[in-house]
Order: C-alpha cells, then structure tokens, then sequence
C-alpha cells in the first residue's frame, strides 16, 4: 500500500504539471494575450500621452509578459512549488513574498549604437546594528520604489525607441522587419538597423530615441543594483524552513497577485472556496439520501410502476440544461413580479443580514429577526436545488445497478433458502454489500458538480469558486485562472486516490501491492 | 415478450424439423449485432420518442432556410399601375452552399437508403457518412479560408487575391480535390471506380456550389418598406423573419404580437406595417424567436455530431495506443487523459471557449478535444483485454501493419461501448454548447437556443418568460432525445441485462 500511495503521489506532479501548462498555454495564446485585457481593465496607472505600443511595454515588463511562454510558465512554477531552490525569499510584514530584482534587458541592437554598457557596481548595504523591522521595511520600500519608477520609465522610454526604429525601418523600405504595432522586430539583422542608422533622415531620430532609452537603461541598472544590494542585506525574514541552507528550501505556495483585482489570489480564494464547498457539501447529502433509496425501492420492485416511473423521472431530471433550471427557478420562483417571489434572487445573504444574530432572536423592537444560519440557508435554497437534482440519476441508477447485481447473487439465494426476512436481506445482505459503488461515486460526483457551481453561481450571484472563475475568465486574470486549475485539479486528483484508497479497503479482494 | 408483434420483417416461427433444419429449410439469417439491438432499441417507447424528436430537429436543420426567412420567396416588382413589371426570388440568392448541400444530400439519401441494392445497408449508410464528411470538410476548410481573406484587417496584397477571378475556383477546387483524396481510401465500395465516381461527383458538386455562393450577399431587409410602398408583391416564407432580422423598436415583444403591433405607434402606421405575427415572441435585438430557434436546429444538430466524433476518433487512437502497448506508452498517455479528468470539463470549455475565436467550428472542436477521455478509457480496457487473444497475435505474426492491427482487427472488436456512450457524448455536447452560450462564450451571429435562453434574465432582474420557456424546452427535449437512445442501446447490447430480460 506504502509504495502504491508513493507511486500515485509522485505520478501526480507531472499530471499537475501537464493541467497548469496547458490552462497557461490556452491563455497566453488569446488574441492579444493577457496584455489585452488588462489595457481594458487598466491594469496599470498610465500617463497620458503614452502611446500604445509604449503601454503594452509597461504592463508586459510589470507583470514579465515580455518572457517566452515558456520562461513565463517555468517563473510561475517556481513561484507556486512548496520546495523551492536557490536562495530563500522573504517575507515582508505585511506577508508579501519579496524577491530579489528582476533582470532588465538592455535596448535592443544597442551594440550598433555604444561599444559597452557600464558596470552597474552598487555598495554593499548594511542596516545599522539593531536597526527596527520597520526601519528595515522603510528602507526596502523606499528602494523599490524608486526602482519601479525607473525601470517604468527605462521601459516607456526603449519601447519609444523601438518604435522610432520600426519607423525607420519602413521608411528605408525594410517594412518586414516591423512589427503590427510599429515597432521593430527583435530578430532585424545588423545590416538592416545599419541602413536605418545611416540614413540621412531617420538616422538622427533613431540615434535620440537610443541615446534617451540608454541612459534610462544605466541608471535603471544602477537603481536595481542598489535595490539588490537593499534585498542581500536581508530586511526581512526569510520565508519557508530550509533544506540545505542556501540551496534547498520549502516555503508555502505562492498564487501571485491578480492582476485585476490586485489582491493576492490566496485571499480570493479565501473568500470564495468556502462559499462553493458550502453549496457542494450540503448539495450531496440531499442527493444521497433521496437517490440511494429510490435506488433501493426500485431494485427491489425491479419492473414495478416505482422502478418505471423512477427510472423515467430521473432520465428527464438529469436532460435537463442546468442554465434553464436555473433560469426556470429564478423566473418563477424567486422573482416578484413573474413569479412566486418565495426565494431571494441573488447573492448568499440578505444585505441586512451581516448585522443579524446568529441565530433567529427577537429585537428590542419586538420584531422578529430570522438570524444569519437561517437567512442563509433560505438564499441557498435555489442554488443547492440545482446542484443537486442532476446527481439524483447517476447515483440512484448506480444504487439500482448494483443492488441487482447482488439479488442475482449464490449468497441471496442461500439467504433465502434459509429462511431469511427479505427485509433483512435487503438491507443487511445486499445493501452492505452493494455499498461499495455508492461510497465511490461520491469522488464522481464531486468534480462534475465542482463545474456545475461556475454555472449556479453565475445565475444566483453566489460569490462563490465558479463566479470568481468567470470574471477571471472575462479579465484574461491569469494568476487566478491558474491558482483555480491547480487547485481544483488538486481536490480532483486527491478524490480520486482517495475513492481508490476506500475501495481497497471496503473490499478485501482488492490489493494495490 | 416476443419479437413478431414489433416488426414485420420477422418472420413468425415455424416448427420444422431437424432434417429441415439442415436442409435450411426455416432458417432465418440473423441480423447481426447491430441489427439485432436495433430491434431491440425501436420496442422502447421512450427511444421511439427520441428518434422522433431527433428527427423533427434534423429536418428543420436541413430545411430552416427555406422555411423561416425575411427575404421573399417571390418578389414582383410593380409599376405605378400596380402591374408587374419583373419577378425575382431574394430567398434563394441568399442561400449558402450548406443549405443547397444539404437539401440535396438528404434528398439523395432518402433513395440510398431505403431502396433494396445489393451492397448492405450499412455499408451504404458507411458511405453517405464518409461522403457528407468529405463535402462538410471541404465546405467548412473553404469558409474558414473566405473569413480570412475577407477579414478586416488582411494586408492589401491579401485583398487583391480576394477579389481576382481564380481566387474563389482555385480554392474550392482545391480543397474539393483534397477531401475527395482522403476519404476515397476509406470508402466502403468494392470496385474501385465506384470509389472514383463517388468522390468524384461529390467533389466536383462541391466545389461548384462553393464558387457559386462565394460572395455573400448583403443582407437588406427593406422588403417590407418597400412593399407598404406598393413597389413590390412578396411571397413571404412560413416563418416570416429571418433570425438576424431585427429592429430596437420591436424588442422582446412577447408571443403572438404582429409586426405592426410591435413597430406601429399610429392606427395608419400600425395598418402600413405587415400583420405578420412574432408566433413566439422577440428577444432583445428584435429578432424573431420561432425563426431564430429553427436556424438554431442545424447547430444543435451539427455541434452534438461533430464534437463527438472528434471526440470519439481522439478517444479512440489513444485508447487503442495505451490498450496495446501498454508499459510505458500507457504511463504516458494515462498522465494526459488524467489531465483532463482532473479539471473539470466545464472549466477547461470555459477557458478554451473564452480565449479562441467565437466561431462554430471552434468550439465545436473545444468540445470534441476536452471530452474525449471517456472514450479512451473504454477502448483502453478493451484493448487490455483483446491484445492477448489468438486472432491479434495471429495478426502480429503475419506481420500486418500496426494501423491494420489495431483499427481492422481489434477496433471492430472493442468499440461497442464506445459507440453505446456516444449518444449520451452528443447530449452532453448539446447541454456543453447550451452553457457556453448561455455564459456569452458561443459562436458570435449565430441563433443559438442557449443564447435565446441567456436573454430571460438580465442584470436588472427582468424575466421574459418566452424567452426562457421554448429554447429551454427544445434544448431539454433534445438532450432527453438522445439519452433516451444512448439508454435504449446500452440496454440492447449489456450482455447481463438481456441474460436476465429471458
């Protein structure tokens, strides 16, 4: 069993690793990447009179778009793997993960243009002996911060730079080195950045903009290797428990910030896993106890009205388009004007009900207040309903489908022969033994209705797992795409094993070794 | 229950004996596997209702085009007496190469299939299919290549192409000739030049209709000014609007309200507009719902069949790969399909559908790459179990290549359950489609019942109940159709369910 779980643990990895690489992949390959949507969403505080290739700059070098897909997906990796190597991170007051500074790719083709780029050489940096944490922190702000301006402004100004030379190149008539959006490509060969360079009339410009974009470069270097040396000298404590000190470490995963919201995605998540497991843990109990024992009835009166009509009820049950029970229960249940108005139309709580007591209590006023428990089980009528009605039919059909297995069984027949009541044959024989599917079905169900919630939460504005992957979704908001891939993938998987697990040990005949 | 009260082709038994049995004498050629479970499949009620219902969709699939338009059938131009002066027929310039395919496909294949030939009925069936594929693909490749080069932002030189002669011919040609290439080696006549001809023709109609319909007409709908002008006569369509016909000033209008109800704010406004009736209301944009759900048909129909067999032939191959190999072949390839079982399938359709194009033919393959797992595991299985049996073994030692081996040999062995699990693939495919739009993730100007139905609810907490009711109803009649089919046939086929049925 020990070498069994091991194998299936370890087989994981690459399976995680395959899943967030192919979200990433789907991603990063949207019309205008992930860039596009955060323009829309102002994903950055512009200036205005920025054009836009000089726009797209600062959001891809902010949030490091400008990398290969690839170098991309390997950074998240490492930001989300629990075993990390290299030099440990540290971990701001505020529970931030800090890294050390980025690179900066200098201009391109600067080779044309200067012999040599300087050596940025900043001082070691040393706080004073018993220096505060909060003079420490102040310290690193303050050098971030002017890191950050800088390098935005190194990267506004080489993307002008490069968009002079793209210029350049079309007006020399060397137009397929351009990119779409003006600027030049990066893999224009020397002989073509020479003829711009000398031209008459583009050169002088080309020769400014370079001049501007390279002395930004140098003192964007010079800020970062300050901003490094701030870093070495270690403001914070480090984060994780060290393996081999300097080499090997285990940290907690990092989700990264979204980019929409700029919050950490742990925090959404935070928030909103708890709201989806509510629905789902409530949603399978009702399917278990109304589906296993119809299952039951109707195995035993196989071909009876109930078996019929069950087996009738739940095929059409589960045809029907969860968008339109949704639709159907908000129209005629919960709205006022078209329907019934008995159920709240959206969200999990009342806007009130933040502020009630925890349990149904009367005011001073002599009114009567509901309570929170009950206020939101009253909201989470509509959306648990539709969870639940698809599971009714794959479970109860299972339930059935087992339960005659076993009737069919030597061991029912013996049972029977001896003069056992059928009740107890029912119920101690073949439904125990009948269990085992049962038990298992449950880590089926789970996923199928994992993805069900994305579409009730829409419907009923539930702030739950599902909505906060639609907006996601709509925003191109990667990080948290991702975190949600890895972690449903993760509670899928781990079902999964955990089901095999079950298996084995509710039936001695099975044996993983 | 015995089979002579359901079907007339069986013939009632005779006692006969022993000698007269093996003189033949009574003996009733079995059907087959398949034949047998059809059977066995038309005694359900519940799948006679499935294949009714299926039915209705897919003639409304082939015919809405002629049967709920805006454009006239006949239009007569008058003069200022009110003479005519000249005939024309919008309807049918308006018409895409599909529509004439398919009319004309499902006309042929009415005689095809049922008219007693030789060849077996399967076989011909076999043949329709890998012919309508060969058209389909080439129809769809040419369309896909007409929306680029006519896309916005195509350079001049682009452009310039577009417009020349030869553009239209070579294209349809070509992609004509390289559907017929593919699928004459897989079709099931025996003579060779049966397979040519077949191809051929199918190809050379192809190609002619695409030319034809190249240029899309611009869709004017300024019939029905023009009429209440007294400028024209118009024969209108049973469904009088076409799905794309709308106007703000007749926005969800609930059913049974005429045009001139809807649009007219004066008695002689209200007298000049048309009396043509919106039978099931108008969604937002003003557009007919009744004829918007019948265009929706094809789509219904085409995006359960397509994605499924996409699914299916992915499905199939890497199942069949992990089946036989085994070792680390089957390592390998699990990982993947435990990629996709991990996520869940809505999710992965979300995110797929929400960063590539809006586009019916994309989505209908993000639906057939993200659901095939299921597939893969049953031939799997299978596989795992064939790949020791004589007749395979037998097959390796004669030395028969590895496609022959594992798509001749084995595949018609191990793929019943696949088969069986395709109709309630083609229903998840529908309910997946229906999501998809319903989230605004569908195919963009394309009348789609998850679309209609997205627009009963709005932000404001308004509800149209035509809105929610007919293009819910149909989607849920549909994908009940096909559960009760896929229900129907597993029932037929499970070995221990018929085992116990005796």
């Amino acid at each position: 069993m020990g070498t069994y779980l091991l194998r299936r643990l370890l087989l994981m990895i690459p399976t995680i690793i395959g899943m967030t690489l192919l979200v990433f992949v789907l991603i990063a390959a949207s019309p205008g990447g992930v860039g596009a949507a955060l323009n829309v969403s102002g994903g950055g505080q512009m200036e205005s009179g920025t054009s836009k290739a000089q726009q797209q700059a600062y959001l891809e070098d902010r949030y490091g778009l400008d990398a290969p897909i690839i170098v991309q997906y390997v950074r998240w990796l490492g930001r989300v793997s629990p075993v990390k190597f290299g030099e440990r991170d540290l971990i701001a007051p505020t529970g931030e993960v800090v890294r050390s500074p980025r690179q900066i790719k200098a201009p391109m083709a600067w080779r044309r243009f200067v012999d040599s780029i300087p050596d940025a050489n900043a001082e070691a940096y040393a706080f004073d002996e018993g220096a505060s944490d909060a003079e420490k922190s102040r310290a690193y702000r303050l050098a971030s911060q002017a890191y950050t301006r800088v390098r935005a402004e190194y990267v506004l100004s080489r993307a002008g730079y490069e968009q002079a030379m793209g210029e350049g190149l079309r007006a020399v008539g060397l137009r397929r080195y351009a990119n779409r959006d003006g600027t030049m490509k990066s893999s224009t060969p020397r002989s073509a950045i020479d003829r711009v360079a000398d031209d008459s009339e583009q050169g002088p410009i080309v020769q400014a903009a370079f001049d501007d974009a390279m002395a930004r470069y140098v003192e964007a270097i010079t800020v970062r290797g300050e901003l490094q040396a701030v870093f070495d000298a270690r403001p914070f404590r480090p984060a994780g428990v060290p393996l081999i000190p300097g080499m090997l470490s285990v940290a907690t995963p990092d989700l990264g910030m979204s980019f929409a919201r700029g919050r950490p995605v742990t925090t959404l998540i935070g928030d909103a896993l708890p709201v989806t497991l509510l629905l789902n843990l409530v949603a399978i109990p009702i399917i278990y106890f109304i589906a296993v024992p119809s299952g039951m009835l109707a195995a035993t009166r196989r071909g009876g009205l109930f078996d019929v009509l069950s087996g009738g009820l739940y095929v059409a049950l589960w045809s029907i388009p969860i968008v339109w029970a949704c639709v159907l229960m908000l129209g005629f249940l919960a709205n006022k004007e078209t329907g019934l108005g008995w159920f709240p139309v959206a969200g999990l709580n009342s806007v009130e009900g933040r502020e009630m007591t925890w349990l149904p209590s009367t005011a001073p006023d002599g009114t009567r207040v509901h309570g929170f428990v009950l206020d939101t089980l009253w909201h989470m009528c509509l959306p648990v309903a539709a969870l639940s009605y698809t599971g009714f039919a794959v479970l109860s059909k299972q339930t059935r489908a087992a339960m005659l297995d076993n009737f069919s069984a030597d061991y029912v027949r013996t049972a029977k022969a001896k003069g056992v009541r059928s009740r107890d044959i029912v119920l101690r024989h073949v439904f125990r033994n009948s269990l085992l599917p049962i038990i298992t079905m449950f880590v089926s169900i789970f996923p199928a209705m994992l993805g069900g919630s994305v579409v009730v939460e829409r419907v009923f504005s539930v702030p739950g797992m599902g909505n906060l992957v639609i907006e996601a979704i709509f925003l191109r908001d990667r990080e948290v795409l991702l975190a949600n891939a890895l972690i449903i993938g993760l509670v899928n998987m781990f079902a999964l094993l955990l089901a095999d697990i079950l298996y084995a040990m509710a039936d001695p005949r099975v044996s993983y070794d | 229950m015995s089979q002579n009260t359901t079907t007339t082709r069986v013939q009632p038994l005779e006692s006969v004996t022993g000698v007269q049995l093996a003189q033949g004498i009574g003996h009733r050629p079995t059907k087959g596997f398949w034949g047998e479970a059809w059977d066995h499949v038309i005694r359900r009620p519940g799948a006679i209702f499935g294949i009714v219902w299926v039915s209705i969709v897919a003639f409304f699939a082939v015919f809405a085009p002629f049967m709920a338009s805006g454009f006239p059938l006949i239009e007569r131009t008058l003069d200022e007496s009110g003479a005519v002066t000249g005939v024309t027929y919008p309807l049918l310039h308006q018409l895409t190469a599909t529509d004439i395919l398919l009319v004309l496909g499902s006309f042929a294949m009415i005689p095809w299939l049922l008219l007693p030939f030789k060849m077996g009925r399967s076989d011909r069936l076999i043949a329709a299919i890998m012919l309508s594929v060969q058209s389909g693909m080439a129809v769809i490749a040419a369309s896909i290549v007409r929306d680029v080069v006519s896309g916005r932002d195509v350079s001049n030189r682009t452009r310039e192409w577009e417009q020349a002669v030869w553009f239209a011919p070579t294209i349809a040609a070509g992609f004509a000739v390289v559907a017929a290439l593919i699928v004459f080696w897989v079709l099931p006549f025996q003579k060779i030049l049966s397979r040519i001809i077949a191809a051929t023709v199918v190809a050379a109609v192809t190609a002619v209709l695409i030319v034809a319909t190249w240029s899309e007409p611009l869709g004017q709908f300024d019939y029905r000014q023009r009429e209440a002008g007294g400028q024209i006569e118009a024969a209108r369509t049973l469904v009088p609007f076409s799905p794309q016909e709308g106007a703000t000033d007749r926005d969800l209008k609930p059913p049974g309200m005429s045009l001139g109800d809807a649009v007219g704010e004066t008695e002689a406004e209200r007298l000049a507009q048309s009396d043509d009736r919106f039978l099931l209301g108008t969604d937002s944009l003003g557009q007919d719902v009744l004829s918007q759900m019948l265009h929706a048909c094809r789509l219904s129909i085409s995006i359960g069949l397509v994605s499924t067999a996409i699914s299916v032939v992915i499905g199939v191959t890497v199942g069949a790969l992990m089946g036989y190999f085994g070792g680390w072949v089957d390592l390998l390839l699990y990982r993947v399909v435990e990629i996709f079982m991990a996520v869940p399938v809505l999710f992965l359709l979300i995110v797929a559908a929400a960063v590539l194009p809006r586009n019916t033919y994309v989505m209908m393959a993000i639906i057939g790459c993200v659901s095939w797992t299921g597939s893969a595991r049953f031939v799997r299985a299978e596989f795992y179990k064939l790949r020791n049996q004589d007749f395979v073994q037998s097959a390796k030692a004669v030395g028969l290549p590895l496609h022959s081996i594992l798509f001749k040999h084995m595949l018609p062995n191990g793929v019943t359950p696949v088969l069986v699990d395709a109709s309630f693939a083609i229903a998840a495919a529908i309910l997946a489609e229906a999501v998809l739009s319903y989230l605004g993730l569908g195919p963009a100007n394309q009348a789609s019942w998850g679309r209609l139905l997205s627009e009963a609810t709005n932000q404001v907490g308004d509800f149209k109940w035509w809105l929610a009711i007919f293009p819910g109803l149909a989607i849920f009649l549909t994908v009940l159709s096909y559960n009760l089919i896929g229900e129907a046939f597993r029932d037929a086929i499970d070995p221990k369910l018929k085992k116990a049925r005796v």
